[in-house]
């Protein structure tokens, strides 16, 4: 039995050294996101104007005592109009840091925005609409957006709701703060006409009710009432039915399918299920690593998977009409993310590996319009992504 | 040893036999310890395994097949019906003659993360069972060990290693190794890859599937993912509020499922194909509160097809040919 010297391990002193480093970058960002700021100087212009989204080479770095833990690295991709955007990928590739950086809610001091910019199309209460780039927004300003043209849907129904307040007290919360002048009577009757919206049964009865007195589903439901109490123009929704069983599960999913016609926004959804995805989204974006590595229309990525990663999830993914006897697995572990390689990341478990993926990390390659992967095998040399 | 069943035969083929099976826990009890109200988490559930199978069991959280596979393996005390696990009814051992049983018959959890003890090393989590019950003379226990990672696809210097170093899928993998060890017969896996990415879900299913077939194991795989059930079973039980519903070989519940409830799950998982366009049946309302569970049917709150009959009386579960265990009023013409 040989000893191999384990490589996560750090010395005192480079853990010392590693802080005195992120310390000072960490008050560069820090600073810069309180400051105080005129609007002009986070205006910015959409590049189609039917976009109501776009990221545009975003950063998002965590500062760790192990290093920097670059979770969302380079990501970009566009939400246009009335479309739901799926984002697929497994535990710890970004998908999530992604949805709280378009938030703003990235916790710091340790996480930080670090580069790229989200442009956001929002509409003003006036009917004119104005492009926020939301990176760049002080934190001071950023209630323009967050919870009223962005609203977001999280995990856990659980744990999201506060446990001492009545339901309808959350819910016109929303209300009041979006609309001051608002009375208590109004607030009401917009709360009870959303919780019927979201197809509550005894909608005053669940108004007086508190978060306990629900079972996972209807607090799932309450979730997605308050996220559409302020109208917004793009949901987020973030695993929104993980912690739920499969046929409350179908509940949830028909519901979504069915307010995405009725409101006229659109919905980025984050999961982990390709069925999901494959059932509600129109496009879709595979994260791997904290990088986008293929994103298209949702037949192209299921019927024309061209990423070896993309190609290996679909078929580990055991089906109920498939009969094979073991299931295809991708071997080895996703890299650890304080020290990436710099070569392509999949490298190591990719099996079609040629000579060029161990130099630079593939650019994105347009292969049929719209559907682009990140990946040398289907590099041309006079394409740049 | 306690009682050997008489009948030989039985021995040889079935493994293991669950006969009405019930569970109950008490929530409220008088001050003389009498229960007044109590919640009754398995009720009356029966079937038999065959060495070598796997049997699944499905259903949605709070029915009650985790309580199954902990009642199965004695870990919770059954409050009546049988257990007979290789021909020994293990019902009413005591925990002394249970120690020899226990080696037989093995789980492993859902959550590897708190599953494994932080302040030992993965040498000493595997080395531990196998002292223990002596499985092998005491010089070539760390010989056994090593192969054993081996075989469950661990490195061989991860042995003085702590498990907070390693992934969700590698301490899923100490888990199947520490189960293993004592060479058990059954194996119980109670929602093994629920924690798991896709990725490392695969390599999980087909080690345990390589498993079985190398140490002839029988498993009782308890999971809510209808596909991977599918995957990985021969024979399938669907679970609803504390009974099974429906229970048969896999071909014959995934061609031809005849409860309403499992033709329900089945519909309502999402197939990673856009162009699919299912009749999706999906069902109102959610899972009643198991403490207060509805009379009759207890299915009928939820079910499309339900009649005056289902709200009164308790189907009874039936063979409808081939071992196709169905409990339904609709079928019973």
């Amino acid at each position: 039995m040989s000893k191999i010297k384990n490589a996560n391990r750090l010395t005192g002193k480079e853990v010392r050294a590693i802080a005195k480093q992120n310390k000072k970058i960490i008050r560069k960002l820090e600073a810069y996101k309180n400051r105080k700021a005129e609007e002009t100087e986070y205006l910015g212009h959409m590049s189609k104007p039917e976009n109501i989204l776009e990221i545009d080479n975003l950063h998002t770095y965590f500062f760790t005592e192990q290093g920097v833990v670059k979770a969302v690295n380079g990501v970009s991709f566009d939400i246009p109009k009335n479309t739901t955007v799926g984002v697929v990928g497994e535990s710890g590739c970004g998908k999530s840091v992604t949805s709280m950086s378009v938030m703003r809610l990235i916790q710091g001091p340790t996480g930080q925005i670090y580069s790229g910019s989200i442009r956001f199309n929002a509409k003003l209460d006036n009917g004119e609409t104005k492009v926020y780039d939301i990176a760049k927004m002080p934190m001071d300003d950023i209630h323009k957006i967050r919870g009223n043209q962005i609203a977001m849907i999280f995990q856990e129904p659980m744990t999201s709701l506060n446990p001492v307040f009545t339901i309808g007290q959350q819910l016109d919360e929303v209300t009041f703060i979006n609309h001051p002048e608002a009375t208590k009577e109004d607030a009401k009757a917009k709360s009870l006409e959303m919780l019927d919206l979201v197809g509550i049964a005894m909608p005053e009865r669940v108004y007086d009710a508190y978060p306990h007195e629900l079972s996972g589903g209807m607090r799932q439901r309450v979730m997605i009432s308050m996220a559409l109490a302020s109208d917004p123009r793009l949901i987020i929704a973030d695993e929104p039915t993980t912690a739920l069983d499969v046929t409350i599960q179908a509940q949830i999913l028909d519901l979504l399918r069915d307010l995405k016609t009725r409101i006229d926004g659109s919905i980025m959804l984050i999961t982990h299920d390709l069925g999901i995805i494959a059932e509600m989204a129109d496009y879709v974006v595979v994260m791997y690593a904290g990088r986008v590595i293929e994103k298209g229309p949702v037949s192209e990525i299921f019927h024309n998977p061209l990423h070896p990663y993309t190609i290996g999830l679909q078929k580990s993914k055991p089906t109920l009409n498939s009969d094979s006897d073991t299931l295809f697995n991708i071997p080895g572990n996703v890299p650890n993310p304080v020290n990436m390689p710099n070569h392509c990341y999949f490298k190591e478990r990719c099996g079609k590996c040629i000579g060029k993926c161990s130099g630079e990390y593939p650019q994105m390659f347009e292969v049929t319009p719209n559907h682009f992967v990140a990946c040398h095998l289907y590099g041309k040399e006079d394409q740049n992504g | 040893m306690a009682e050997v069943l008489n009948n030989e035969n039985q021995k040889s083929e079935n493994i293991l036999e669950v006969r009405n099976l019930r569970k109950c826990f008490p929530l409220k009890k008088t001050m003389t310890g009498k229960v007044t109200q109590e919640l009754v988490a398995v009720d009356d559930v029966s079937f038999t395994l065959k060495a070598g199978e796997t049997l699944g069991i499905v259903g949605e959280s709070g029915c009650g097949k985790t309580t199954l596979g902990r009642t199965i393996l004695k870990l919770h005390k059954s409050s009546g019906g049988k257990i007979i696990f290789d021909g020994v009814d293990i019902t009413d051992l005591k925990p002394k003659q249970m120690r020899e049983i226990r080696k037989q018959m093995q789980i492993i959890f859902q959550d590897p993360y708190s599953s494994l003890p932080p302040r030992s090393t993965v040498g000493g989590i595997l080395s531990e069972p196998v002292s223990v019950h002596k499985i092998v003379p005491k010089g070539e226990v760390k010989d056994y060990v090593l192969d054993l990672m081996e075989k469950c696809g661990l490195r061989d210097y991860y042995y003085e290693r702590y498990p907070h170093e390693f992934s969700g899928g590698q301490r899923q993998r100490i888990c199947i190794a520490r189960a293993l060890s004592v060479k058990p017969k059954l194996v119980i896996c109670d929602e093994p890859v629920s924690a798991l990415d896709v990725s490392i879900q695969a390599q999980i299913i087909n080690l345990l599937k390589q498993l079985q077939k190398d140490m002839n194991l029988t498993y009782v795989f308890i999971s809510h993912d209808l596909s991977v059930v599918k995957f990985i079973s021969d024979k399938i039980g669907v679970m609803y509020l504390g009974s099974m519903v429906e229970f048969g070989t896999k071909e014959d519940i995934f061609a031809n499922p005849l409860h309403p409830y499992t033709q329900a799950l089945f519909s309502a998982i999402p197939q990673p194909d856009p162009d699919l366009k299912m009749n999706r049946i999906i069902l109102k309302g959610d899972i009643p509160s198991p403490a207060n569970p509805p009379k009759g049917c207890r299915f009928h709150t939820r079910c499309p097809y339900a009649t005056d009959k289902c709200k009164e009386e308790v189907p009874e579960y039936k063979d409808y040919g081939n071992g196709h265990f169905v409990a339904c009023h609709l079928l019973q013409k």
